[in-house]
Order: C-alpha cells, then sequence, then structure tokens
C-alpha cells in the first residue's frame, strides 16, 4: 500500500475523541534469511480505556511481502491491550543493508463518541527493519568518548559484524592531538573476533593524569578487510581554572580590604576574560556582602593574581560561609570557603583541602566474617591434621 | 585409631559444611528482577541483599557497565532494549537479563478547534507528521514526556532512530 492511499485512509476517519493510542514493540529488528517468513506480535494499547475501531496497514519498500491478520479490528475499553500480529514472506534475494517497513495503527472513530468535537485523528507505527548481511567481511562501527570517574575517558567502539563472514582480526589504532594539532599520543587495541551479525565493544581508557584540555581523538578501525575512520574530541579535567590561594594584608574590619587570589589555569590553551566572584553568606544562607575581581587573561598552565576589594563595612564579627566562583564565558568553577572574620584578622578556611566523597570507605563486614571463619577453620584443620592427630595416633 | 579416622572425617565435613553455610550466606540473594524479565516500563525495580554493586550493560561481555550502589528499593531508569546484569558483593552473582519492550503511545489533547497538544506519553523519541488533509504540514521529534502544539488533523507517531 502506497503513502498516499495511507493518508487517504487516515483522512476518512477524521471525527473522534481525544485520543491516547500505542503500540508496543516501536521496532522488529531481523536478520534476514532467503526466502524468510516469519510472524511478527505486537500490542495495541488502549491506555486511555476505551472503545476503538482499529484499522491497521503496511507502508514502505517491505510492505508488498507482509499481510495483517487483521486489517480492522475493535479494541474494548476493558482491554487495556490488544495482541495483534502480521506475516511476512520475504524473497529469495534482497539487496545488502537496511530494509524497512512501517505497521499503521490508526484509531477510526467510534460512533458511540459521537458528542465531541475533536477532529484529529492519531495513528502510531510499529516498524520492521530487516538486515542483509554484505557480502564478504563487512563492519559497522562508531566511536564513542565517554568521561570516566578517574578523570580520563574511556574509548568505545561498538562493532557489528554485518557481513556474510566472521570478523578474524578486528582492532583500532587511536591518535590523540593536542588542540595546536601535535600528536601527542598513540595506541592501539588487541585484536578480537566478531562472529557474523554479532555486536562487540572494542573498549579503551585515556587520560588518567593527562592535563586538562581540550584533544582530539583520530581512530581507525582496523578489520580483516577494510577500515573504518573516525573522529572526535574530547575534554580532560574540570574548566581548568583552580583557585590556589588567597592573600589578605592589614585586615581591618569595617574597612575596605584588598584580597589577592592566586589562580591556576590548568587547561592547555590561554582562557581570556576570567574573573573572581564571591558571595559572603550568612548562616541563614543569606548574602551579607560580595566582591568582584578584574578580568584578565590567563595563559596555559600559569597562575595569575586576581585583585578585589571588600567593603567589610557592616560586617560583623564572625564566620561566613564564602562561594566564590571563578567564571570565564559560560563556565563557572565554584569553591566554598569559610571566611573568619576578627576585628584585626581574616582567616580563610577550606583551601587546599580535598573532601572525601567517602564512596570508598568502610570495611565490608561480611568479608571480614568470611575471612575469619575461613582462618578458624584452617587453624582448626592445621591443629587437627598436623598436631593432634599424630599424638592420637601414638 | 578408628576413632582417629572418624575424628578425620568429622573436621573435614565440619569444613565443608560450614564453607557451604558461608559461601550461601555471602552469595548475592537476588529476589527481583527475575531473569529475562520482560516489561514495558521503563523503570526497574532491584531487590538484591548481600551484594553493594550492581552492575548493568547493553552487552554480555560487561565491556561498559553502569555500576549503581545497591539499596533498599533500588530503581533504574532505562531507555528500551535488552539489557544484562550482575549483582557484586563478596561474591558476583551469575549474569542475568531483562528487556524492556519500546512502546509508542501519542496522546492527543484538544486546547481549540484545529489545535491540539501532542504529547509523547511512551518510552522512546518519537518522529511525529503532522498532516492537513494529505499535506505534512510539520514535522517534529518529541523526547519522551514531551508536549507540543500542533495545528492539524492528523497526527502520526513513530519510534525515532536519533
Amino acid at each position: 500500500m502506497n503513502k498516499g492511499f495511507m493518508i487517504f485512509v487516515i483522512g476518512i476517519f477524521m471525527i473522534s475523541s481525544v485520543y491516547a493510542l500505542g503500540v508496543s514493540p516501536a521496532r522488529t529488528t531481523l536478520d534476514f534469511s532467503p526466502g524468510m517468513e516469519n510472524t511478527v506480535d505486537f500490542q495495541i494499547l488502549n491506555s486511555a480505556g476505551k472503545d476503538m475501531n482499529i484499522l491497521i496497514a503496511a507502508q514502505g519498500e517491505l510492505a508488498e511481502y507482509i499481510s495483517v491478520s487483521s486489517g480492522a479490528l475493535n479494541v474494548a475499553a476493558t482491554e487495556k491491550t490488544k495482541q495483534v500480529s502480521y506475516e511476512f514472506s520475504l524473497p529469495e534475494n534482497l539487496g545488502p543493508g537496511l530494509h524497512t517497513a512501517d505497521i499503521i495503527i490508526l484509531e477510526a472513530p467510534n460512533s458511540a463518541d459521537g458528542a465531541t468535537s475533536v477532529k484529529a485523528t492519531v495513528a502510531v507505527v510499529t516498524q520492521l527493519h530487516i538486515y542483509v548481511p554484505y557480502p564478504g567481511k563487512h563492519a559497522k562501527a562508531e566511536m564513542k568518548i565517554v568521561s570516566s570517574k578517574d578523570g580520563g575517558v574511556t574509548f568505545v567502539f561498538p562493532v557489528i559484524s554485518v557481513g556474510e563472514f566472521d570478523l578474524t582480526s578486528v582492532k583500532v589504532n587511536v591518535d590523540i592531538y593536542d588542540t595546536a594539532g601535535t600528536k601527542i599520543d598513540s595506541f592501539i587495541t588487541s585484536p578480537i573476533e566478531i562472529p557474523s551479525g554479532e555486536k562487540k565493544e572494542i573498549v579503551r581508557a585515556w587520560g588518567i593524569g593527562a592535563p586538562s584540555g581540550d584533544y582530539v581523538a583520530r581512530a581507525s578501525l582496523i578489520y580483516d578487510e577494510g577500515t573504518q575512520s573516525f573522529n572526535g574530541t574530547f575534554s580532560i579535567g574540570d574548566a581548568g581554572l583552580v583557585l590556589q590561594d588567597i592573600g589578605v594584608n592589614d585586615f581591618k574590619l569595617g574597612e575596605i580590604v584588598k584580597l589577592n587570589m592566586l589562580v591556576e589555569n590548568r587547561w592547555n590553551e590561554k582562557i581570556e576574560g576570567a574573573y573572581v566572584y564571591a558571595n559572603i553568606l550568612n548562616d541563614r544562607g543569606d548574602i551579607v556582602s560580595k566582591f568582584e575581581s578584574a578580568a584578565h587573561d590567563i595563559p596555559s598552565k600559569s597562575k595569575e593574581n586576581f585583585e578585589a576589594y571588600w567593603d567589610t563595612a557592616g560586617v560583623k564579627v564572625g564566620t561566613y560561609e564564602a562561594d566564590i566562583a571563578i567564571k570565564h564565558g559560560e563556565e563557572s568553577s565554584k569553591n566554598s570557603l569559610q571566611f573568619k572574620v576578627d576585628e584585626n584578622e581574616l582567616t580563610i578556611i577550606g583551601l587546599g583541602y580535598v573532601i572525601s566523597d567517602g564512596a570508598n570507605g568502610g570495611e565490608n563486614g561480611l568479608v571480614i566474617i568470611l575471612i575469619i571463619v575461613i582462618v578458624v577453620l584452617v587453624l582448626i584443620n592445621l591443629l587437627w591434621f598436623l598436631l593432634l592427630r599424630k599424638r592420637l595416633k601414638k | 585409631m578408628k576413632n582417629v579416622y572418624k575424628i578425620d572425617m568429622v573436621v573435614i565435613l565440619v569444613s565443608v559444611f560450614v564453607l557451604m553455610i558461608l559461601v550461601g550466606y555471602t552469595s548475592p540473594l537476588v529476589i527481583a528482577p527475575l531473569d529475562e524479565y520482560e516489561t514495558n516500563e521503563n523503570s526497574i525495580l532491584f531487590v538484591i541483599e548481600n551484594a553493594d554493586k550492581l552492575l548493568i550493560d547493553d552487552n554480555i561481555d560487561f565491556t561498559t557497565p553502569e555500576e549503581y550502589v545497591i539499596g533498599e528499593g533500588l530503581k533504574i531508569n532505562l531507555k528500551p532494549g535488552k539489557y544484562y546484569w550482575k549483582a557484586v558483593g563478596v561474591f558476583k552473582s551469575e549474569i542475568k537479563s531483562f528487556t524492556i519492550n519500546s512502546e509508542v503511545v501519542l496522546e492527543l489533547k484538544e486546547i481549540e478547534e484545529g489545535r491540539y497538544g501532542v504529547v509523547n506519553s511512551g518510552n522512546t523519541r518519537l518522529n511525529v507528521d503532522v498532516y492537513n488533509g494529505t499535506a505534512i504540514v510539520d514535522k517534529m521529534t518529541l523526547k519522551v514526556g514531551d508536549e507540543v502544539e500542533v495545528s492539524g488533523d492528523k497526527i502520526v507517531g513513530e519510534m525515532s532512530d536519533e
């Protein structure tokens, strides 16, 4: 059935109620075999719980090979789902690659639904995807670069063997470049086998301890009878600006105080227009004071002093939370510190400390129990077989 | 001499028995979900005892697993697909699988005559075509839960590859 006819069929049924129509699965994917015949079950979902007249038809490239078991059917309000099926009978030959068909499920108007002004109708599609293997050996792959918890990245290459024959050697060569185009590292993965029709992943971690910054990866997937190339960019580390120190000279409460804030650029390129912005908060979280530095450019791998002036008029002796953000462009890195304010002294608490996430803390109680019991058992056995048993024999 | 052999047997049997109890006690106890569980819900409830971590991957080799800390009533939201999982404690559980079936669900709410709110109420991203008569007047991609206003008289939704 061609698309124009389907649209015509849809057009006939324009008067209906507010709709909620569904189908599951959204897609059925199968590998081709010559003369393949199969029955595919799917469910019509009546999530609105109402009586529905349903029309079902196939369209698309494979539509001529498909027959729907029931072109028109009723779904009762009590039926949350209705099991339906279609059959297909494929030819002996199809060209390599993906071939598809859409099975359209259309809600037709219900005569009992007369008192409604809604004049649109809705249709949902369950797709049939048939993959025909390529002649010989053929790989279909992509490159994903995923940030890992340890600060590096993980290269993931999902590879599907879409040829007629198994792939006996699949490996990946990755070259890493910095943004200046200098090659800084290169690696090649161990070869793996991928049987025809199967999917496997080639995974390799990189970048733990590498300088923060943007990088370019150029990868080549090398398999028995071909290669494929991939390019991608990724970043290592956070924004790259780190507040290292805050210095205050001649602090006197109530006056304007000059703060010298040392900021390091750990990024592998220059950062322009960076500035420091601070909010001083009381114990209720209200902002009691704020200050901001001028903007500076910081060359890669260097430190820059940011001066800011804090008007402490009205600030009382005490300890305050200080949210200090280093901003550039849309990026911002925040430091949560404490300012302990006395009449003649400002003590800054929090810089230089690493707050543990605690995720790995604590012994596993079960492991301890297991070890203790095994040790006791070993001791009992040693005691018996090496000592007590010999004594009893004598 | 016979007594010595009897004690040998007792020591060996007790050791083996205690080890079996211990292994059973410390092995992950998987209560839910069942192996090869199938659902149309995106949210899967895991009930597991004697395990700290849950590893889930769409690859049986667990090359890029998602790792979750097991707690009471652990519910995980996933996209449709087939997944493999195992619980890890002192020992690992066997590898089990579950499938989240994809579903396309379109809801249509009338805003005013000829204008509708279309909601993607299924669990997969949708390509939506809006027709007016026989002509396509709008095309869009809706993420799960997205709602958009459209003008037309026919709305057709199918799973998106994006």
